[in-house]
């Protein structure tokens, strides 16, 4: 009877496992922010780090074929911040069994920089942005329909002069042009 | 109080003993055992002979009359062709069905597309229908891509419901083959070498369009698991998409659907959680949270 129920628990552990597997996403994105706070009349920058699952990539913001969808990160404008800029990584050109030539692709860890500017009059407080990656995933012998990562961004407004701290400096030094 | 329950655990598991000593242990004769033996042995032939004889011949004709699960039904639709022609899958009834779900930005579909031309070429006479289901979003990249590589098969727009009849189609491209009976034989995700296609195609070609196969050899890697399963047609044609709410009453349905709507989706898509099973049907969280309503309204309410 001990067996029977260890056998038990043990299956359903694994019936857990499986069901989570059908739900994981293939990609994963926080956002983090350059300086704790953010004066009124600014521009504070963010970075989005998402994680592409192993044996997987997504395509390059500016991909190498023209049938190829582009990752690309969407914040809405509110009254109090809009995007100015959004940096994308250069992606690393890859070969694969299904094309005949590389493709520029992101795998792994890829981080994107976006340069918010915050308006002159917003008060004291925090302001959200809503927002999305989108992407596109394959693997070497398949693809996964185009996803999105909702994200959300939220930024403290202090006043002009409180000082602001600097923070994961490591993130924001990965961010380059491409 | 620990110390309390622990003594009476032990003493409930405790074997229990007698002033008296226990009988001794009793001398089994050979006789006994072989007796035994015999009744053993006669019990497992009698097993096999009932099974021979009643059991298989009752299942296998169950089988041959409904169909194995390992080879189910193909489900039927109905889908107008990016050049304007209706048709059904059940017009194809006799021939052999090669189904493609495949999309335009998917590189692994885009380098079969040449193998399934050929291969529609070569075998279209004997019975091969070749038919492409595009998962794209809008007709007009299948329609380029149509006339670019000269496809010389029906190509006909497809949607996530009809994905989900096919056992939902996670990755692209998933390609099924039916046999000339509307049986699917075989299911292959992923680009797939065109000669296990070739080889698997040949011996549905050579079987006859009313009995079941039961020779067919699955020649590449199919599923994970090896197994075609199918959509729930009431989970799919549901109003709360994913949920089969069929036993519920029509009042039923409706306190179970404003329910939903004051229950905010946790996948991050800001919906509440009959709004998202709508928008995104894919969607795994919000498919689980209201299966887990479903569940404790049926409780409640039924």
């Amino acid at each position: 009877m001990r067996y029977v129920l260890i056998g038990g628990f043990l299956l359903s552990i694994l019936g857990v496992a499986v069901g989570a597997q059908d739900s994981t996403p293939v990609v994963e994105a926080r956002v983090v922010t350059a300086t704790d706070a953010v004066h009124p009349n600014s521009v504070a920058r963010i970075a989005v780090i998402a994680q592409v699952a192993s044996g997987y990539h997504i395509n390059d913001h500016h991909p190498t074929l023209e049938y190829l969808i582009p990752t690309e990160l969407k914040l809405e404008p509110t009254k109090q911040a809009t995007v100015k800029d959004v940096v994308y990584p250069k992606g690393e050109m890859k070969r694969f069994a299904f094309s005949d030539s590389p493709l520029s692709v992101y795998q792994g860890t890829v981080v994107m920089g976006a340069d918010l500017e915050i308006a002159r009059g917003v008060p004291a407080g925090m302001v959200t942005l809503k927002g999305k990656l989108s992407y596109q995933a394959c693997n070497d012998h398949a693809c996964l329909p185009p996803a999105n990562v909702p994200l959300t961004v939220n930024l403290k407004v202090v006043r002009a002069g409180v000082p602001l701290k600097h923070m994961h400096a490591d993130v924001f030094d990965r961010i380059q042009s491409e | 109080m620990i110390e309390e329950r622990k003594e009476a655990s032990l003493e409930n598991n405790e074997i229990p003993t007698n002033a008296e000593s226990p009988p001794p242990p009793k001398k089994a004769s050979a006789a006994k055992l072989l007796a035994g033996a015999a009744l053993a042995v006669a019990f497992v032939v009698g097993i096999y002979y009932v099974n021979l004889l009643w059991i298989a011949p009752a299942v296998m004709s169950q089988t041959q009359a409904k169909g194995s699960a390992q080879h189910p039904l193909a489900p039927d639709f109905t889908l107008t062709d990016i050049s304007g022609k209706r048709f059904n899958l059940s017009d194809y009834r006799g021939k052999v069905v090669m189904l493609d779900f495949w999309a335009t930005w998917c590189g692994p579909c885009r380098i079969e597309i040449p193998g399934f031309i050929a291969l529609q070429n070569r075998y279209g006479n004997e019975g091969l229908a070749v038919i492409g289901i595009s998962m794209d979003d809008g007709p007009q990249p299948v329609v380029e891509f149509y006339k670019q590589f000269r496809m010389n098969y029906p190509v006909a727009m497809g949607s996530e419901k009809l994905g989900e009849l096919y056992g939902g189609i996670i990755g692209l491209p998933t390609t099924f083959l039916i046999g000339r009976d509307g049986r699917i034989y075989a299911k292959h995700e992923g680009a797939t070498d065109i000669a296990v296609f070739e080889d698997e195609i040949k011996q549905l070609l050579g079987e006859n369009s009313t009995a079941e196969s039961t020779n067919f050899k699955q020649v590449g890697q199919m599923v994970s698991n090896d197994k075609i399963e199918l959509g729930n047609p009431a989970e799919i044609n549901s109003e709360v998409p994913g949920v089969d709410i069929s036993k519920l009453t029509a009042a039923q349905k409706t306190t179970f659907e404003k329910h939903l709507e004051g229950i905010q989706c946790t996948c991050g898509c800001n919906y509440n959680l009959l709004k998202c099973r709508q928008v995104d049907r894919a969607c795994g969280v919000s498919r689980r949270m209201a299966r887990d309503e479903l569940a404790k309204f049926l409780k409640t309410h039924v």
